[in-house]
């Protein structure tokens, strides 16, 4: 369904000494220097599948969907989605796709959101019927009723992106690509958004591909994770295959009525943790120690606890997905 | 057609809400245009005066109303923003929304600024028109207004609206290179108002320099149209105006068609 080969991007930077001096020289000499911001990524989604795509700020996620829907020419490297080249066709092509990049709207600004939807089906050459079952359907996931005759400068963030993610997928587009869509959302409206990818993406088989900073979305969505890191591709797999090669982390929760039970503790000289592989936070009288079990069992830990300090309510808690990519995210991977 | 119809046509609506949501925007830049053409008249009007002949470089006074007040309708009726509209979208990036709906480019400006430009014409030409007719009336006593005349001047200012249109939009990709445009935007809108005769009448200029700028696009966007109204133009004549305006229209249609997909390797969409 997708295959991305060796994709590469630079974006040539136009260096700026600061001041006076510096924009006059720019003027006359200007220099620049080049930017790899996707470097040799390579990668197969399957039709239906979908797939987390993640890394840390300034991984080069955006230029990759940019690259994937058409919008930027990618420097070297091939993307075939559907069999079609994005920027070849381009007309052609983005009619089987649904874009939101959460950070812009692709609505006019200064129509009511329901002219926007017309607007859209009449471009997108939707039917009536469709149309109607189209609305209704999206109306009743995302709940649009509430404000869809208000023009879609004056909407919230949340209403926004449910608006916009609604236009996305109008036209029941073969592929769907999101790009941060829970950004600066709460709860409801995340989960709101997540039940409308979710149900489309097993009624229509709609591949779907998303990044976002909400590993909440990842584990409830993803069947798959596709990791970048400055460009690099550093892990492709399923969730499950990264908690079992990075996830030895545990949490071990307890209470206990010991003043300072830190220092009481101190698992790192006791244990030889390393710097990464331990680390003790404490709130009041709970305690929450994430270590690595692959340096010490669990075991170990949970009698030396008990031994060292009076326990009340203690438990060991596998790491969640978060802990796992926040290691990831700080250590780099090789 | 009937399909690009219904495809285009939530542009030309979206064109008309825009002017009237932004609508004492757009009451101020047809007052702006008014003031304008008054003041350029009651100038030549001054200089007409001063002289002591009948006419002025061949301009009867009633067809000095005529040129002035037509030419400011032209030149509303031409006024393209598609460059600024570019330059604005390449620098933040919203271009990218536009390259997301399977929409001709450039049909998305032409027929955004058709709905405004509906909207303006209904209310300027329908005034402008009579007020000129009845001064060209009362100054000469004989009627020479000309329905022919004025549906001809409205097939020619759509096409150099569309001249004017597919220029910008060649020029708007210069953003490409020139991340910020404005400046060079006003010297373009500066120069193309003096070429075309929106400024002074070519036939004021000296006779080389006005064949230059009858052949070079310029008189094909201001001067030739209001020509027509007048109806200086006639027979032969007007097919070669007709003619150059329809091939100044393709050769930047096709210019710009050119630019788009050499810029589209150039562009780096900006932001999030
Ligand atoms: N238009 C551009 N010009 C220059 N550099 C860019 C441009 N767009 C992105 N970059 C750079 O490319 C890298 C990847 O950016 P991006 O794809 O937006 O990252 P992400 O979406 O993963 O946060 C960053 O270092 C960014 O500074
Ligand atoms: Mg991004």
């Amino acid at each position: 369904m997708i295959e991305v080969a060796n994709l590469r991007k630079e974006f040539k930077k136009t260096i700026k000494e600061p001041g006076l001096k510096g924009s006059l020289k720019s003027l006359f000499h200007p220099q620049s220097e080049q930017v790899v911001a996707v470097d040799n990524i390579s990668f197969h989604v399957p039709k239906g599948e979908i797939l987390g795509f993640i890394g840390p700020n300034g991984a080069g996620k955006s230029t990759v969907i940019k690259m994937l829907t058409g919008i930027l020419t990618p420097t070297s490297g091939k993307c075939t989605i559907n069999g079609q080249n994005p920027v070849v066709n381009r007309k052609n092509y983005v009619k089987e796709i649904g874009v939101v990049f959460g950070q812009r709207t692709q609505l006019w600004w200064d129509l009511p959101l329901r002219e926007t939807y017309g607007v859209l089906k009449e471009i997108y050459e939707v039917d009536d019927k469709s149309y109607r079952e189209r609305m209704a359907f999206l109306n009743e996931t995302l709940d649009l009723d509430s404000f869809i005759s208000r023009p879609v400068r004056t909407l919230s963030l949340g209403q926004r992106m449910r608006a916009d993610i609604a236009a996305s997928l109008l036209h029941s587009p073969k592929v769907l690509f999101l790009d941060e869509p829970t950004i600066g959302l709460d709860v409801v409206v995340k989960d709101n958004i997540r039940r409308a990818i979710e149900q489309i993406n097993s009624q229509e088989q709609t591949t779907v591909i998303l990044t976002t900073h909400d590993l909440a979305d990842i584990e409830q969505l993803a069947d798959r994770i596709v990791m970048i890191d400055k460009g690099k591709n550093v892990f492709d797999g399923s969730v499950r295959t990264l908690k079992s090669r990075y996830g030895q982390m545990r949490e071990l929760n307890f209470v206990t009525e010991s003043p300072h039970p830190a220092e009481t503790l101190r698992y790192r000289e006791q244990f030889h943790f390393a710097e990464d592989d331990v680390s003790v936070e404490c709130e009041g009288t709970a305690v929450k120690v994430r270590f690595n079990s692959a340096v010490v069992p669990i075991a170990d830990m949970l009698s030396y606890t008990l031994q060292t300090v009076q326990v009340s309510d203690i438990s060991v808690k596998d790491a969640d997905i978060e802990e796992i990519i926040r290691r990831l995210y700080m250590q780099g991977v090789e | 057609m009937k399909r690009r119809f219904r495809i285009y046509y939530p542009f030309v609506n979206a064109g008309m809400q825009q002017v009237t949501t932004y609508r004492v925007d757009w009451i101020f830049y047809l007052l702006g245009n008014v003031v304008h053409s008054l003041v350029s008249f009651f100038i030549w009007q001054a200089v007409f005066l001063s002289g002591s002949e009948e006419t002025l470089n061949g301009f009867t006074m009633p067809q000095m109303i005529v040129y002035f007040f037509l030419i400011f309708i032209s030149d509303t009726m031409i006024t393209s923003d598609a460059s600024m509209m570019i330059a604005e979208e390449v620098r933040d990036g919203s271009i990218a929304m536009r390259m997301l709906r399977p929409v001709g480019y450039n049909a998305t400006f032409l027929f955004f600024e058709l709905g405004g430009k509906l909207l303006t014409q209904i209310v300027l030409i329908v005034p402008v028109v009579i007020g000129v007719e009845i001064s060209r009336f009362v100054l000469s006593g004989v009627v020479q207004f000309s329905v022919l005349n004025l549906l001809l001047f409205f097939v020619s200012t759509i096409l150099a609206y569309l001249i004017n249109l597919f220029f910008s939009i060649c020029f708007g990709f210069l953003a490409f290179v020139i991340k910020h445009i404005w400046g060079t935007n006003i010297m373009k809108n500066c120069i193309v108002s003096f070429c075309s005769g929106a400024m002074v009448p070519l036939s004021f200029m000296p006779d080389a320099l006005k064949t230059v700028f009858m052949l070079l696009p310029f008189a094909s966007l201001n001067y030739t149209p209001v020509m027509i109204y007048m109806g200086v133009y006639q027979g032969a004549d007007l097919l070669f105006y007709f003619g150059l305006q329809i091939f100044w229209a393709l050769f930047f249609w096709a210019l710009s068609k050119l630019l788009a997909m050499v810029s589209a390797k150039h562009l780096t969409v900006q932001g999030g």
